[in-house]
C-alpha cells in the first residue's frame, strides 16, 4: 500500500500542498483538480521527481527516499509533456527504455514485443515516431511506463490533447492495466474518469477536499442539480452549470441549494456538475 | 501498533542494519554491468561532437597564445574537457523529453552523470597532458606544468559534481561554466604577469601536493555522490 502521511510541499514561500493524507491500494485513482491546484505537485512527488518539504511518502511502511532505487523499480511513470525520438520506431524506444530501466536485453526486447501488441501498436512497431498521432504517441508512452511492470503506474494528465476516440481507446487501455497494481491519473477532464476511477481525489486550495468513489462523490449533489428552460424564473441562488440546446430552447443545467423542484426537474448529478460546483470560485 | 506489527517493524529494521551498504567500486561496477556504456552516454553524441569541435577550437587557439603566457593559458584551457561535456551533455539532457522518465528509473540521471564525470575526468587527465606537453618551454617543463594544469582540472571535476548535486535549476550548471570561464578569462587578463609568475613559480611539492589533495577530494565526492540518497529537485 502506498501512503501520504501530512504531505506538505513548499516552493520557497509558496505552499503547493498542505497536509496531504491519503492511500492508494489495487485501482485506478484520478486526481481532479482545475489546473494549478497541485495536481503536478502531487504526482511527482509520487513518483521522487521532488520530495515533500513535510510529511512523508510510504511503501508498505517504508519511506520512498530510504527504498531510492527499490521504489523507482516498482514505478512507471508518463508526464504530461512525453517526449520521444521522432527518429525511432516504437521498437527500438522501447528496447530503450528497457536498457534504461536496467532489464537484461533478452527481456526487455520480449517485454517491448508484448508491450507494443497490448498498447495496439503491433502494425507500426517497426514505423518511424515522426508520423504518429498523439494518441499513438501516448501509447507509447503508456507501454514505456509499463515496461518494468510497476506495481504503481502513474500518469500526469495522458489524455490531454488526444481526440475523443483516442481518449475512449486510452481509457480502456488504463482500466484493463489497472487490475492488478495501483494506477494515479491526473486530469482535469472528468469525463476520462467517470468510467474507470475507482477513487476519485478532489484537491482545493492545496489541501485534499475528498478521496471517495465517483458514485458517492455525485451523491453530494443528489437533489441540488436541476434543469430547466426557463431560467430567468429561477428566483433561488442558484449556479449555472452547462446550457444546451433543445428543440430551439436553451436548456439550463443547475445546482441550487434550496429547493427548485416546483420550477425545474432534479436531475441526477454527474462528476461534471461536481466539479463545477466545488470549484466555481476558481479562476480558469 | 499491535504486538504483530511492531515485531515486523523490529525485523525489518534489524535486517536492514545488518545490509552492509555496498563501495562506491562495486556501485560502479554494478552500475556499468547493468546499463552498459553505450547506455550511459545514449543521447549525448551530438552534443559530445559539438563539444570536441569547441575544444579543437580552444586548444588551436591556445597553441597561438604568446609563450610567455603559456602557463595561465595551460591552466585555463586544461579543465574545458569537463566543463564543455558536462555542459553540452547535461544541458541538452535536461532540456529533453525524457528528463523526467530517466529520472524515475533504477538510476537517476544524476547517478549516471557521476559515472560519465569518472570518464570525463579520465580523458580530460590525458587532455591535460597534452595542453602540458605543447605548454611546455625550455624554462617550464612538462613536469612542472602538469601538476598545475591537473589541479585546474581536479577543482573544476570538484566543483561540478558539487554544482550537479546541488543545483535544483536547469540553467544551474551553465551559471556555473560562465562563472568558471570568466575566472579563467579575468585571473590572466586582471593580475597579468603576476598570475603568470605565481604559476610558474609554483613550488613543484606545492603543486603536485595540490594534485594529490585534488585527486583525493574528487575519488571521496564521487564515491560519497554513489553512496548518498540524494532528495534531487527539477520542478
Amino acid at each position: 500500500m502506498l501512503s501520504l502521511n501530512r504531505v506538505t510541499k513548499q516552493y520557497g514561500s509558496f505552499t503547493a500542498l498542505e497536509q496531504i493524507d491519503l492511500e492508494f491500494s489495487r485501482g485506478v485513482y484520478a486526481l481532479l483538480a482545475p489546473n494549478g491546484a497541485g495536481k503536478t505537485t502531487l504526482i511527482k512527488m509520487l513518483s521522487t521527481l521532488i520530495f515533500p518539504t513535510k510529511g512523508e511518502i510510504l511503501w508498505n511502511g517504508d519511506d520512498i527516499i530510504g527504498l531510492d532505487a527499490a521504489y523507482r523499480d516498482m514505478i512507471g511513470y508518463l508526464p504530461q509533456d512525453f517526449g520521444y525520438y521522432r527518429n525511432h520506431t516504437p521498437r527500438e524506444f522501447l528496447r530503450y527504455m528497457a536498457a534504461v530501466k536496467c532489464l537484461k536485453r533478452d527481456r526487455g526486447a520480449r517485454r517491448a514485443d508484448e508491450l507494443i501488441d497490448l498498447v495496439g501498436l503491433s502494425d507500426v512497431r517497426n514505423k518511424k515516431m515522426r508520423k504518429f498521432s498523439g494518441g499513438m504517441i501516448q501509447r507509447v508512452g503508456i507501454a514505456q511506463a509499463m515496461l518494468n511492470d510497476p506495481q504503481i503506474l502513474i500518469l500526469d494528465e495522458p489524455t490531454a490533447g488526444l481526440d475523443p476516440k483516442e481518449r475512449v481507446r486510452f481509457r480502456n487501455l488504463i482500466s484493463s492495466l489497472s487490475k492488478d497494481r495501483i494506477v494515479i491519473l491526473s486530469t482535469h477532464i472528468v469525463s476520462d474518469i467517470e468510467t474507470i476511477a475507482s477513487s476519485v481525489i478532489l484537491l482545493k486550495d492545496r489541501r485534499l477536499l475528498t478521496q471517495d468513489s465517483p458514485a458517492a462523490i455525485c451523491g453530494t449533489l443528489d437533489g441540488n442539480v436541476y434543469e430547466t428552460d426557463d431560467i430567468e424564473a429561477i428566483k433561488a441562488p442558484h449556479l449555472v452549470l452547462t446550457e444546451r440546446q433543445e428543440n430551439g430552447r436553451t436548456v439550463t443545467r443547475f445546482a441550487s441549494e434550496r429547493d427548485c423542484a416546483s420550477a425545474a426537474r432534479v436531475v441526477n448529478p454527474n462528476l461534471e456538475d461536481v466539479f463545477l460546483y466545488v470549484y466555481r470560485d476558481e479562476e480558469r | 501498533m499491535n504486538e504483530r506489527e511492531k515485531n515486523a517493524s523490529i525485523d525489518r529494521i534489524l535486517a536492514r542494519g545488518l545490509v552492509k551498504p555496498s563501495s562506491a567500486g562495486k556501485r560502479i561496477s554494478v552500475m556499468l554491468r547493468e546499463l552498459g556504456l553505450r547506455f550511459i552516454f545514449w543521447d549525448t553524441g551530438y552534443s559530445l561532437f559539438f563539444a570536441g569541435l569547441t575544444l579543437a577550437c580552444v586548444f588551436a587557439l591556445f597553441m597561438l597564445a604568446p609563450e610567455s603566457y603559456r602557463a595561465s593559458a595551460s591552466v585555463a584551457v586544461s579543465p574545458l574537457l569537463i566543463l564543455l561535456a558536462v555542459l553540452f551533455a547535461g544541458t541538452s539532457e535536461r532540456l529533453g523529453g525524457l528528463y523526467e522518465i530517466k529520472q524515475t528509473c533504477r538510476y537517476t540521471i544524476g547517478q549516471i552523470a557521476v559515472l560519465r564525470m569518472i570518464c570525463y575526468s579520465v580523458l580530460g587527465a590525458a587532455f591535460t597532458a597534452a595542453v602540458a606537453f605543447a605548454g611546455a618551454d625550455g624554462e617550464l617543463g612538462f613536469a612542472a606544468l602538469f601538476p598545475l594544469c591537473l589541479s585546474a582540472l581536479l577543482i573544476c571535476a570538484i566543483l561540478s559534481l558539487s554544482v550537479l548535486q546541488r543545483a535544483g535549476s536547469r540553467w544551474g550548471y551553465a551559471a556555473f561554466s560562465a562563472v568558471w570561464l570568466f575566472a579563467s578569462v579575468a585571473l590572466p587578463f586582471g593580475l597579468g604577469d603576476k598570475w603568470e609568475h605565481l604559476l610558474r613559480g609554483m613550488p613543484l611539492a606545492f603543486s603536485i601536493g595540490f594534485a594529490a589533495a585534488g585527486a583525493a577530494l574528487f575519488v571521496w565526492q564521487i564515491s560519497k555522490m554513489l553512496r548518498e540518497v540524494n532528495p534531487h529537485v527539477i520542478a
